[in-house]
C-alpha cells in the first residue's frame, strides 16, 4: 500500500515539472551534465585491450620482467654496503625501446639531492639539544648510490646519464619487443641511521652494547616500470611518493658478520652453512607448529652473541621467484621465533626478528600478528603466494616483499602499555598486510599512494578485528574521518592526488579511502557484493600493474552496482556528507462519496496528532547541506517505543541535489526521526539528523552521565 | 648553510601506518535556557600527554592501568595555561566538567556559566602548539544558530568571533 501511494506522489511531481518548463518562454542558457550521477566516462581513462572497459586486464596485457643476480657485502665496522649486480631485462612490450630507466633512490640522501629544496622551512625561536645536533650537524652525511662502474654482458663500458634519482641506460642499439638485454653495475653506499636522519631503511645503534640493526631497502639499483600506461614511470623519488617496480626471480647473496643472524626476500638456499644444528632442528618443529610461536635463537642466545664481534664473514643465499623488490635485516641483536600458518592447506611460515630492547611486546605480539594477517586477507583476496612473512623489530613502518620493518618497544623493565601492544600490532598487521597491496596487486605507488595505502589499511581492520574482536580501531569508521573531512578546505587534497602534493597525508591516502571502502561494504553495497567484488579485483590483478579504473571498473563490473556517483565524491572531490530532516508534515486521509481519496493536513505542533487514525502519513523533507551525495538512512522510533530503519539510496538525489521530499505511512504514529544512527556515513553536521530537533547535546549527556 | 636546513625536515617514514596530523577541535555551543556555555575540546591523547609531560615533568601514562589519579588536575591547569576564553570582550572562567576517551582522542567538556547574552567570543588557544609546530587549532562556534569558525596555529593563535 505504501509503495502505492509513493507512486502516486510522483507522477504528481513529474507532471508538475512539465507544466513549470512550458510556461518559461525566455531563451535561456544551457550547461553542461554537472549531475553527480553522470558517468566517469570524460575522468577514467579510455578502456583498451590491456586495461578493459570490465577493469580486468585484457588479452594483450603485458608487462616488463626483470631479473636480478647480485652480490652484496655489508661493512659493520663502516656502516657501508657494496654491491654488484646483473640484471636480465625482458622486454615483453609491443614496444622498441631506445633506453632503459633504472632507479637510484639512494641519491635521495645524496648531497646534491633536491629533496631538501622544495620543503619550504623558517628558523625556530628554540631547539632541543639533540634536535639541534641534528639540524646543524658538525659534518653532513656523504649519502647517495656511489656507481663504480655500468657495463654490458661482455664487460664493455655502457653509457649511461644520472638525472637526481634517475639513472638512463643509452642502448647502443634498441631493444626489440620480445628481447631481453643483460647489463651490470656495481655501487658502494654509506648507510643512513634511520633513527637520527630518517628513511625507509638504514641501521639503528645501540651504544650500550655497540651493535647495529640493519633494516636494508633500496640498497640497489632496481628497473623503473614501462608500460602503457605511463611509460618510463621515471618520475623522480622525492622521499614521500613511493614506488613502482617491475615482476623477477632473484638470486641473492648476502655477505655479513658471521655472527649477524639475517632474514631476507626469498628461499633460503643454504640453511645448514648459515644455522646451527641446534637452529636448524628448532626451525624443523616450527614447521609442524600451529599454535604458538616457536623460538629458534633465544634472547639467552642473542644477549651472548651480542657481547661479542666476530671478524670472519658468513655469505645467505636467496632465491626469490616473481618479487617485485628485495629486502634484509640483519643483526647480531636478533632474537628469531616461527611459526608455521595453514593457509588453505599450504604452510606459510611467519617469522619474527627483534633485539631483546623489542622483548616481551615482540615475543607476545609479533609473528601472533603475521600469521593472523596472512590469514585474513587470504580470506578476502587469495592464498597467500609465498613461503613465509618477516616482522622486523625495525623501528619504523616500512613494508617489502616477505619482509617489513615495524616500530614498538616495551619500558625497560619490560612492562608496555595497551596503547604500545595495540600500535605495534596495528602497524605489524598493516606493514604485512603490504605483501597483498602493493607487492602482489602491484599498484603503481609513485603515482597512487592510496591503491595500496587506503585498500591495505582498510583490509587492515578486517585483520584487526580478526585478531581482536575489541581492537581499538582508530582509523577507518565512518566517524573517525569527520574532523578531517570537515576541516579547512584549503588544506584538503581529493583523495586522486599524487602523494608528494597533499595536505595530511595519512587521512587523504589511508584514512579517507580505508573509509570509503568501509562505507561501501557496511553500507552501500552490502558484505557479499563487496568481498565478491574486492576478491574479483584482487585475484584479477595479482602480479600486475593495476590503475585506480581498474579497481573503479571491477568493482562495478562484479557488483552490477553502479558507483561512478561515489567514486566521483569520495575520490574526485574534497566534498562532505551532510544530510539533515528540514521538515515535517502530516496527513490523514478522508474517503469521498466517488471514491476518491482527501489527505488532509494535521497542523499539530511536532510529530503528534490531535487525532488517532487507522493510517499516519507523513511527509518529510530532506535537505542536504554537503556536497556528497549518500543513502539516506533513516530510522523512525515509534510512539510505542519500537523501531524501524529505511535506507533511501544514494540516487534519490538525482533529480534534486538539495532538497527532496519523501512520504512514509505507518499503522503507528511517529514520535522522533533520526538520520545515519548509527554514524555510517561520516556526516559532518549531526546537529540537523533528528526531528523533532534534539534539545539534550552532547554535552548535556556527558554532564548527566558522570552525574550518574 | 643550505645542508643544515634540510635536516628540519627529516624524510618522515610515511609508511608507518600510524599517520598523525596535528589537529584540535573545540565545539562551542551557547545554551540560552540555561544562560551558559558549553564547549567540547578534542586532541590527540599521545601528543596531549607528550605536551603534559614534558611541560610538568610527570608520567601521566594515559589510558592504562597506571594512569595518574591527578589526571584531571593536570588537564586543567594545561587547558587553563593555553585555551584563554573571553565572552563580551571579559576575561571568563570555565569549568572542567570532565574527559571522555574515545579511541585515540581525549574529549573535554568545559563550561562557562551565567552567561545572560553572548554578543561576541574571542579566543586564544595555542593548545600542543609548543611541541608540535605545525598544531592547528580549530573552533567551531555555534551562538543561536549561526555557526562561525577559526582556525588558529602558532602563527595566530587568537580569534574573535562576534554574533
Amino acid at each position: 500500500m505504501k509503495k502505492n501511494i509513493l507512486f502516486v506522489f510522483s507522477i504528481f511531481f513529474m507532471a508538475t515539472s512539465v507544466f513549470a518548463q512550458n510556461t518559461q518562454k525566455r531563451t535561456k542558457e544551457g550547461h553542461k551534465n554537472q549531475n553527480k550521477f553522470r558517468q566517469l566516462k570524460d575522468v577514467l581513462a579510455t578502456p583498451n585491450n590491456q586495461h578493459t572497459a570490465s577493469g580486468a586486464p585484457g588479452k594483450a596485457y603485458s608487462q616488463q620482467k626483470v631479473d636480478y643476480t647480485m652480490d652484496i657485502v655489508l661493512n659493520d665496522n663502516k656502516q657501508k654496503i657494496t654491491g654488484n649486480e646483473t640484471i636480465t631485462y625482458h622486454n615483453n612490450s609491443e614496444d622498441e625501446l631506445t633506453y632503459l630507466w633504472v632507479q637510484l633512490d639512494q641519491n635521495v640522501r645524496a648531497s646534491d639531492s633536491k629533496t631538501p629544496d622544495i620543503s619550504s622551512g623558517k628558523i625556530p625561536k628554540k631547539l632541543s639539544k639533540n634536535r639541534f645536533d641534528r639540524a646543524f650537524p658538525e659534518e653532513s652525511f656523504d649519502g647517495g648510490f656511489k656507481i663504480t662502474s655500468v657495463s654490458n654482458a661482455d664487460g664493455s663500458k655502457l653509457s649511461y646519464t644520472i638525472n637526481q634519482t634517475m639513472m638512463r641506460i643509452n642502448l647502443l642499439k634498441p631493444l626489440a619487443s620480445g628481447e631481453t638485454f643483460k647489463f651490470s653495475i656495481n655501487w658502494w653506499y654509506n648507510i643512513n641511521n634511520h633513527r637520527t636522519l630518517g628513511g625507509r631503511s638504514g641501521f639503528e645503534h645501540f651504544p650500550k652494547d655497540g651493535n647495529n640493526n640493519y633494516v636494508i631497502a633500496q640498497f640497489y639499483p632496481r628497473m623503473c616500470v614501462y608500460d602503457n600506461v605511463e611509460g618510463w614511470q621515471n618520475d623522480q623519488f622525492w622521499g614521500r611518493s613511493e614506488f613502482a617496480l617491475e615482476f623477477g626471480d632473484f638470486n641473492v647473496n648476502i655477505t655479513v658478520p658471521a655472527d649477524h643472524m639475517l632474514g631476507a626476500t626469498g628461499v633460503l638456499q643454504n640453511e645448514k652453512e648459515v644455522l646451527s644444528s641446534k637452529e636448524l632442528k628448532r626451525l624443523a618443529t616450527a614447521r609442524k607448529t600451529y599454535d604458538n610461536p616457536v623460538i629458534i635463537r633465544t634472547q639467552k642466545e642473542a644477549e651472548e652473541i651480542e657481547q661479542n664481534r666476530s671478524n670472519k664473514t658468513k655469505t645467505w643465499q636467496f632465491q626469490a621467484k616473481n618479487v617485485r623488490d628485495y629486502a634484509f635485516a640483519t643483526s647480531r641483536k636478533f632474537i628469531w621465533d616461527a611459526m608455521a600458518v595453514d593457509i588453505n592447506g599450504k604452510n606459510v611460515m611467519a617469522y619474527s626478528l627483534y633485539s631483546k630492547e623489542a622483548n616481551p611486546l615482540y615475543g607476545e605480539h609479533s609473528t601472533r600478528a603475521v600469521a593472523q594477517t596472512l590469514k585474513t586477507y587470504s580470506k578476502y583476496t587469495f592464498d597467500y603466494p609465498y613461503h613465509k612473512a618477516i616482522s622486523v623489530d625495525g623501528q619504523m613502518g616500512m613494508e617489502y616483499p616477505q619482509i617489513c620493518f615495524n616500530p614498538g618497544r616495551p619500558n625497560a623493565d619490560g612492562t608496555y602499555s595497551d596503547r604500545t601492544k595495540y600500535r605495534m600490532i596495528k602497524v605489524t598487521i598493516h606493514e604485512v598486510g603490504h605483501n597483498f597491496f602493493p607487492m602482489i596487486v602491484n599498484s603503481d605507488e609513485r603515482q597512487w599512494t592510496w591503491m595500496d595505502e587506503g585498500l591495505n589499511s582498510y583490509m587492515e581492520m578486517l585483520a584487526e578485528l580478526d585478531y581482536d574482536k575489541n581492537f581499538p580501531i582508530t582509523r577507518g569508521y565512518p566517524k573517525n574521518i569527520v574532523k578531517y573531512m570537515s576541516g579547512d578546505q584549503s588544506k584538503i587534497a581529493p583523495i586522486m592526488s599524487k602523494g608528494d602534493n597533499v595536505y595530511s597525508f595519512g587521512n587523504n591516502a589511508y584514512g579517507k579511502p580505508a573509509t570509503a571502502l568501509w562505507i561501501l561494504r557496511e553500507t552501500i553495497m552490502g558484505k557479499e557484493l563487496f568481498d565478491h567484488a574486492f576478491a574479483t579485483y584482487s585475484k584479477r590483478w595479482k602480479f600486475k600493474h593495476p590503475t585506480p579504473a581498474d579497481f573503479f571498473r571491477s568493482m562495478e563490473d562484479a557488483s552490477a552496482m553502479d558507483l561512478d556517483w561515489f567514486w566521483r565524491g569520495w575520490f574526485y572531490s574534497t566534498d562532505v556528507t551532510d544530510i539533515g530532516v528540514k521538515g515535517v508534515k502530516k496527513f490523514y486521509t478522508h474517503k469521498n462519496s466517488d471514491g476518491s481519496v482527501s489527505f488532509n493536513e494535521d497542523t499539530a505542533s511536532g510529530l503528534g496528532y490531535s487525532k488517532k487514525h487507522s493510517k499516519y502519513h507523513y511527509e518529510i523533507t530532506y535537505n542536504k547541506p554537503g556536497g556528497l551525495v549518500m543513502p539516506i538512512i533513516v530510522q523512525f522510533t515509534y510512539k510505542d517505543g519500537t523501531k524501524e530503519k529505511k535506507t533511501y539510496p544514494a540516487q534519490i538525489w538525482r533529480y534534486n541535489d538539495k532538497e527532496i521530499s519523501k512520504v512514509f505511512s505507518s499503522d503507528k504514529e511517529i514520535e522522533n526521526i533520526t538520520i545515519d544512527p548509527d554514524l555510517e556515513t561520516a556526516d559532518v553536521d549531526t546537529s540537523n539528523n533528528s526531528w523533532p530537533k534534539k534539545t539534550t547535546t552532547k554535552f548535556d549527556k556527558f554532564k548527566n552521565k558522570i552525574k550518574g | 648553510m643550505k645542508k643544515a636546513f634540510i635536516l628540519f625536515f627529516i624524510l618522515p617514514l610515511f609508511s608507518f601506518s600510524v599517520h598523525k596530523y596535528y589537529i584540535s577541535l573545540t565545539e562551542i555551543e551557547y545554551k540560552e535556557e540555561t544562560q551558559s556555555v558549553q564547549m567540547i575540546m578534542n586532541v590527540f591523547i599521545d601528543d596531549i600527554e607528550t605536551a603534559i609531560n614534558k611541560d610538568y615533568n610527570v608520567d601521566l601514562q594515559l589510558t592504562t592501568k597506571r594512569e595518574s589519579k591527578k589526571v584531571d588536575d593536570h588537564f586543567f591547569n594545561y587547558l587553563k595555561e593555553h585555551f584563554i576564553v573571553k565572552i563580551n570582550n571579559q576575561n571568563v572562567i570555565y569549568r572542567f566538567i570532565g574527559k571522555e576517551y574515545d579511541g585515540d582522542i581525549v574529549y573535554f567538556y568545559l563550561e562557562i556559566d551565567n552567561i545572560l547574552s553572548l554578543k561576541s567570543i574571542e579566543i586564544q588557544n595555542n593548545v600542543l602548539i609548543k611541541h608540535f609546530s605545525g598544531q592547528q587549532n580549530l573552533i567551531k562556534a555555534s551562538i543561536k544558530k549561526e555557526r562561525k569558525s577559526l582556525f588558529l596555529d602558532k602563527k595566530n593563535d587568537k580569534g574573535l568571533l562576534k554574533f
